[in-house]
């Protein structure tokens, strides 16, 4: 496994990087806020997911702690979406 | 990769150790000593509780009149003995706070936490036992920073123990400037000790369970405080956030939730709120957990419906992050979002009746014995029955907005904190104390306390419905400034007497507690003849716990099996024996030989 | 099975989640984490929602090529740890401390530029309290109207100072790890200290991902 880690390793530092440059670039372009926002959280998200995937390993662990890890999000996604409807 | 995949056992402790006193009694890594710790801190934090309580209710029951021992309070609570507003707004405060996070917390998921997961499961000690001793010692000191509130000028937070802003956001109002900001202080850091605690009983549960000890298999006590775990580490860091943020609203000078600057009161709730839900199902599931240990031992028969009990623990720790709106129904929230937490909230309420049928299921034609620990478990149930009917009634929002901070709240409350989670304790104290001890607790004591607490508890806190119902508002100082209140002082004096009869009674645990520690019965191994593995080791169990790492065979509850010799049939005990002894059948699926156990 | 077969055969724990201890009690641990800063995140989106008008457009106040920069600096550390974590997994002593110290000395500069920026921020009048809040925007040394609002420090300042805090006992944890792994106490068999501390740093990474988009470029 390890043989072929090492390119993966840098070839993913290499898409982090043009993403942030797009997510800057992107940030400024005359577009409607929704769509500015919208965009911009896909690409962040792409951005954690390919760490969390890559660098923490995740892709190779056991696919239980990968649905474990994941048991947060649905509770944070709850939170902010339903007290968003108070404002 | 060249780092084990699989749990990796742990060496038998065979060497003697001799770590001295400190190492030993203080600063120990051997959970049953940590387990002990929680026990005696959580305690002394029960007593606090118990003391502020009554201030409350003597208040209530002889207002203006000077308290007994009164006069060694400072004149800035309690001049001449008479409390002041000021202070009974600390006191009500104060009593919840120390109850939740200082005295109920830390013994269910503490002291219980501790004792029984390696045990339970065939671990010789935690995951993490330095991480262990760490997550113990946090609490007692952030237990002296809380004690400490009171002493400062302004005296102790009084902002309820929700603090809601922007009644908490400055001391402009309540008078409390310091005492507040020791309150979140203390608060944060105490949060600390629930997720590192979370961090290792989750860990150790996945990872550490003796071989044959799959999932179905672990006793309910453990499953409980494994779920626990699991609301504990995702909840209590939101209330961390929130408390943090409130801090800097008072500190530096932020308005997250200080209406000047739009900042948000509203938020503070939610946030306080998405925790506090889960935590009262934190308060909850441990307690329901022991109390189906000792149903099924004591009434010798297999628990009703296992995987149900399961699954409903597992379904009220799932539904508990979506009811959380339903302490703020009267909050001026969203009425659509309202009307969801309703409708949610009234659902949370089939699993737990769920487990309380199947525990009635499981005395049903039971060959009960009714021990001091039968008698608790079987209180707790009839308690938490008629905490969890209230409960019903206020899931309906438009009855909440009749009843939402009223008595009626604080009756259910306390029908499911003290009727629930504190017979809880008192039946899984009374249970387990031999195994901690080697001791086993005076009978008879233990019947009598059970017998008086159980009425007088009823006395105290059933009549409170009625308050409620009657629109006597909760954290209150003085309820006869209301013509329409006047007529209940009566019944206020009649629950401050009980209350104070139901807190003297408890001096007899007290002393069963202490008196038992010496003089009691040795208990040996297993004198509950209960299956689980805590009972196959010495009572206290040595450090290291188990010999060698046993193979458990069947799951928890086979009492009463018509295939075992006695009416019990501990889970590591082979199914057959080659010297032709205690045979007990044929191998069934579920007793094969050791190398296929390793299910999962 | 007989009984004296049972005695002697080896016995180890149920498989559980498959990783060693070590490893899943920081995953658990991250977990926590991930709701502490949902409960950050989350009321920042929630006070956004509610008065959208406390907010300026992107880059009027908050300094974004900078902290571009500094995002880029921050994702170079995790390949730098990364790196570290594959040199040891092949057994090379020297590679796992030369990319340690990489990660601590590019982590540390992360703090450094944000400590940088927040007194650069606190001097044009960018500040969490709600007196003292008066933002006159970068490059703009003449002062004029508040732009945006108080929440936008408070909520800036909660949300990147504690992920500082993070990233700076990660900083620190990485500092024991190195100087561990300077006496040899990292071999090619047992490294589990150094994937553990690797995962806890990645996880700030990614929270800063995240952060840097939604705080900067929204």
């Amino acid at each position: 496994m390890s043989e072929h880690e090492a390119p993966r390793y840098v070839l993913i530092w290499v898409v982090l990087l043009a993403m942030t440059l797009a997510e800057v670039g992107f940030a400024f372009m005359p577009l409607p806020k929704f769509w500015l926002a919208t965009g911009l959280i896909v690409m962040a998200f792409y951005k954690a997911y390919l760490v969390a995937m890559y660098y923490m390993h995740l892709k190779w662990e056991p696919k239980r702690l990968w649905v474990m890890a994941a048991v947060p999000l649905p509770l944070a996604v709850i939170m902010v979406l339903a007290i968003i409807t108070e404002f | 990769m060249s780092t084990t995949t699989v749990a990796e056992p742990h060496a038998g402790h065979e060497e003697h150790h001799d770590l001295g006193f400190v190492r030993t009694y203080l600063f120990s890594t051997d959970h049953k000593m940590i387990a002990r710790q929680f026990l005696f801190v959580s305690l002394f934090f029960l007593l606090v509780g118990g003391i502020l309580a009554g201030m409350v209710r003597w208040q209530l029951g002889f207002p203006g009149q000077p308290m007994p021992f009164g006069n060694l309070l400072p004149d800035t609570m309690a001049p001449g003995g008479i409390i002041l507003p000021e202070f009974y707004n600390s006191l009500v405060t104060m009593h919840a706070t120390f109850m939740v996070f200082f005295a109920l917390m830390p013994m269910l998921a503490g002291v219980f936490g501790n004792l029984l997961i390696p045990l339970q499961i065939g671990a010789d000690d935690m995951a993490f036992p330095k991480l262990n001793m760490l997550s113990f010692w946090i609490t007692p000191v952030a237990g002296a920073i809380m004690l400490a509130s009171f002493f400062v000028e302004g005296g102790a937070a009084g902002a309820g123990w929700t603090s809601y802003a922007p009644l908490s956001t400055s001391g402009e109002w309540t008078g409390v400037y310091m005492g507040q900001i020791l309150w979140l202080v203390s608060l944060i850091i105490v949060g600390f000790s629930s997720i590192t605690g979370a961090v290792n009983y989750v860990s150790t549960v996945i990872n550490m369970r003796a071989p044959g000890m799959t999932w179905f298999r672990i006793p309910l006590a453990t499953w409980s405080l494994f779920i626990t775990a699991w609301l504990l580490l995702l909840a209590v860091p939101i209330l961390t956030g929130g408390l943090i943020l409130l801090l800097f609203d008072q500190t530096i000078g932020t308005a997250f939730f200080r209406t000047a600057g739009s900042g948000e009161p509203l938020l503070w709730q939610h946030i306080f709120w998405f925790f506090g839900h889960p935590e009262v199902y934190i308060l909850i599931l441990p307690a329901m957990g022991m109390v189906s240990e000792v149903i099924a031992c004591r009434s010798r028969k297999p628990i009703f419906g296992y995987h149900a009990m399961v699954l409903a623990l597992a379904a009220i720790a799932f539904l508990g992050w979506i009811v959380w709106g339903h302490h703020m129904f009267q909050s001026g929230m969203n009425p659509m979002l309202g009307m969801t937490f309703m409708a949610t909230t009234m659902v949370i309420a089939v699993p737990s009746a769920i487990k309380t049928f199947n525990w009635l299921g499981t005395l049903w034609k039971g060959d009960i014995h009714f021990d001091t620990p039968l008698l608790h478990g079987v209180s707790f149930v009839s308690l938490f029955i008629i905490g969890g009917l209230s409960g019903i009634f206020m899931a309906v929002a438009p009855v909440d907005i009749y009843f939402h901070d009223t008595y009626f709240i604080v009756a259910h409350l306390h029908y499911v904190l003290v009727g629930g989670s504190l017979f809880g304790l008192f039946c899984g104290i009374t249970f387990w104390y031999p195994k901690m001890f080697g001791r086993m607790m005076h009978e008879g004591l233990g019947k009598i306390h059970w017998v008086l607490s159980f009425i007088f508890y009823n006395l105290t806190f059933f009549p409170m419905h009625n308050l409620g119902v009657q629109g006597m508002m909760r954290r209150i100082y003085d309820p006869n400034q209301y013509e329409f209140l006047q007529a209940l002082q009566p019944m206020n004096t009649f629950i401050s007497i009980n209350m104070f009869i139901f807190a003297s009674v408890q001096a007899i645990f007290v002393f069963n507690f202490l008196w038992s520690l010496k003089k009691g019965k040795e208990a040996g191994n297993n004198p509950w003849k209960s299956n689980t593995l805590e009972w196959t080791v010495p009572s206290p169990p040595p450090h290291g716990n188990f010999p060698q790492m046993p193979i458990v065979y069947r799951g928890p509850y086979e009492y009463s099996h018509p295939d075992a010799e006695e009416d019990y049939w501990p889970q590591d005990m082979p199914p057959v024996s080659d010297t032709g002894g205690q045979s007990v059948g044929a191998p069934t699926p579920e007793t094969v030989p050791p190398e296929s156990v390793l299910g999962d | 099975m007989s009984h004296a077969a049972i005695a002697t055969m080896d016995r180890s724990p149920m498989p559980g989640m498959k990783v060693y201890n070590n490893k899943l009690g920081m995953w658990v641990f991250l977990l926590s984490e991930v709701m502490f800063f949902t409960s950050l995140i989350g009321s920042y989106v929630i006070l956004r929602f509610a008065h959208p008008e406390h907010w300026t457009d992107p880059g009027v106040v908050l300094n974004v090529p900078l902290t571009a920069l500094n995002t880029f600096f921050l994702i170079c550390s995790s390949v730098t740890m990364v790196k570290a974590f594959a040199a040891i997994e092949a057994g090379n002593q020297k590679a796992l401390q030369m990319w340690l110290l990489a990660t601590i000395i590019i982590g540390a500069s992360f703090v450094g530029i944000q400590v940088v920026e927040y007194i650069a921020l606190g001097g044009e009048g960018f500040l969490p309290a709600l007196d003292a809040y008066h933002a006159v925007g970068r490059g703009n040394p003449h002062g004029g109207p508040a732009l945006g609002g108080p929440l936008y420090g408070a909520t800036f300042y909660a949300m990147t100072g504690f992920h500082g805090a993070h990233v700076s006992l990660g900083v620190i944890a990485l500092i024991f790890v190195y100087i561990k792994s300077l006496r040899g106490g990292y071999t090619k068999e047992n490294h589990q200290g150094v994937e553990v501390i690797g995962l806890y740093w990645h996880f700030v990474d990614l929270v800063w991902i995240i952060l840097f988009t939604i705080v900067y470029l929204i």
